[in-house]
């Protein structure tokens, strides 16, 4: 039986899908500004989005996945007061790296397994380098002792807090 | 057209990609125009006020890190602010040192006292300076109160003050007002006398002694003290005059080494005069 199966029948119809991205995308741009404070070590935060923008990459396919990255990214700009572009170019290009992993009707098997932990690692990797590229060029410090601390601290974090959605997948399959 | 169709079609991934980091790095570059204005500042506004909300909400991990600096930020203004008492107990010493400058021709070689030693009611003082500042045996140490010593031995780096509280210190002094000469020495008391002072010369309370001309070792009219009480003793000629030394020994940090030495010549003749004497 398909994980998908026992799904709301909502979510079978692509425009309700799109809107309940949306709205996901709004509530978690939110949840990061607001509220990922609290579970902040040394400023590194998980990537929420990055975590959304996979998913949706790996469901829908890498077109979608790309848009999304970009959506999301700019929706995160907005939110966190960003340079505009940089969280979208960033997430433009995790969404379609993370697209090559598409597999039709397999995507709940891989967001279920440990695959999708590591596409969320070689997604945040990539993610990363872009983001903190742009985003150290008015600072006077090194790129790649920047990225060495922050990048990839924010990209283990990110994968530690896949783990969740891995989980919550892996276990409704079981069911 | 419908080949261009298909290509779209075939290609309409990396045509997305394409498209979107271009749109995206147009965003970076029109960054500045849209800042924070319109629309962006009604959303930024929003979350703030969305934040302002959860203010309260303790955070365990930042209150945490915040306590820690604040700690060490607190030992640190600790620190700084001793030094800064500190510092401002040197400037005013070296203030008042420095006004003692003009008052003299000699050069004044600036030294801080390191160590001090008494040996059966001889005290010396040992200070930073020695003979590649230009220290040399002979020479007389003061302060901006007065009389301190002079230089008993010197090396490369440091040098050894036989102070005024020292019972082999005997310095030729005379009455500021009334020009009355005696000898100034030290016995082991909080105080010095001024000896050989006849009952019949006039010593007051109060009256300034300073260095007299007839010393060879200290140069004249430096403070040595000022007069605290005129003893008669009943079966004596002299009068003891007890000082009150203008040095406090005991908290002295900083001195100034007169660069001059007792003149050969003076010392020559008076030391012949006085075998012929004898």
């Amino acid at each position: 039986m398909s994980p998908l199966a026992d799904r709301p029948a909502y979510m079978s119809n692509p425009a309700m899908r799109i809107i309940a991205y949306a709205v996901t995308a709004l509530t978690l741009s939110v949840v990061h500004v607001v509220f990922l404070r609290f579970i902040s070590v040394s400023s590194v935060t998980p990537d929420l989005l990055l975590i959304l923008t996979v998913w949706i990459s790996l469901v829908e396919g890498q077109f979608a996945g790309t848009l999304a990255g970009f959506t999301s990214g700019l929706l995160f700009d907005v939110a966190s007061a960003d340079v505009l572009g940089t969280n979208a170019l960033a997430k433009t290009i995790a969404g379609f790296v993370a697209g090559y992993f598409f597999r039709e009707g397999m995507a709940m098997q891989i967001i279920g397994s440990y695959r999708f932990l590591l596409i969320i690692t070689l997604s945040g990797f990539l993610h990363n380098i872009v983001y903190f590229f742009f985003y150290i060029q008015p600072m006077q410090v090194s790129f790649l002792t920047f990225f060495l601390t922050y990048g990839v601290a924010t990209t283990l974090y990110t994968t530690v807090a896949a783990v969740f959605p891995m989980l919550f997948v892996n276990r409704r399959q079981e069911w | 057209m419908r080949r261009f169709i298909e290509f779209v079609v075939r290609y309409k991934n990396y045509i997305a990609l394409c498209t979107l980091v271009v749109m995206s790095f147009s965003f970076m570059s029109f960054g500045a125009l849209s800042q924070l204005g319109g629309f962006r500042a009604v959303v930024v506004g929003s979350i703030g006020w969305i934040q302002s909300l959860f203010a309260w909400v303790p955070n365990p991990v930042a209150l945490k890190s915040e306590n820690t600096a604040l700690r060490e930020l607190n030992l640190q203004l600790s620190i700084e602010s001793s030094r800064f008492r500190q510092s401002m107990v040197e400037n005013a010493t070296l203030r008042k040192m420095l006004e003692l400058q003009p008052l003299t021709t000699e050069k004044l070689i600036a030294a801080d006292i390191v160590g001090k030693t008494t040996t059966e009611l001889r005290n010396y003082a040992t200070i930073n300076k020695g003979t590649e500042d230009g220290i040399k045996e002979g020479m007389t140490c003061i302060t901006d109160a007065g009389l301190v010593g002079n230089i008993v031995g010197a090396s490369p780096h440091f040098a050894v003050v036989q102070l005024l509280l020292n019972r082999d210190t005997r310095v030729a002094a005379k009455v500021y007002r009334t020009r009355v000469d005696g000898i100034v020495h030290w016995q082991g008391e909080t105080t010095l006398s001024l000896k050989d002072v006849p009952r019949t010369f006039d010593v007051k309370q109060g009256d300034l002694i300073i260095t007299s001309s007839y010393s060879a070792k200290y140069p004249p009219n430096i403070v040595v003290g000022t007069v605290r009480r005129v003893d008669n003793e009943p079966n004596s000629l002299f009068q003891n005059v007890v000082i009150e030394s203008a040095v406090n020994f005991a908290t002295l940090e900083q001195v100034f080494v007169l660069d001059r030495l007792a003149n050969e010549e003076r010392a020559a003749l008076e030391g012949e005069v006085t075998t012929k004497i004898k």
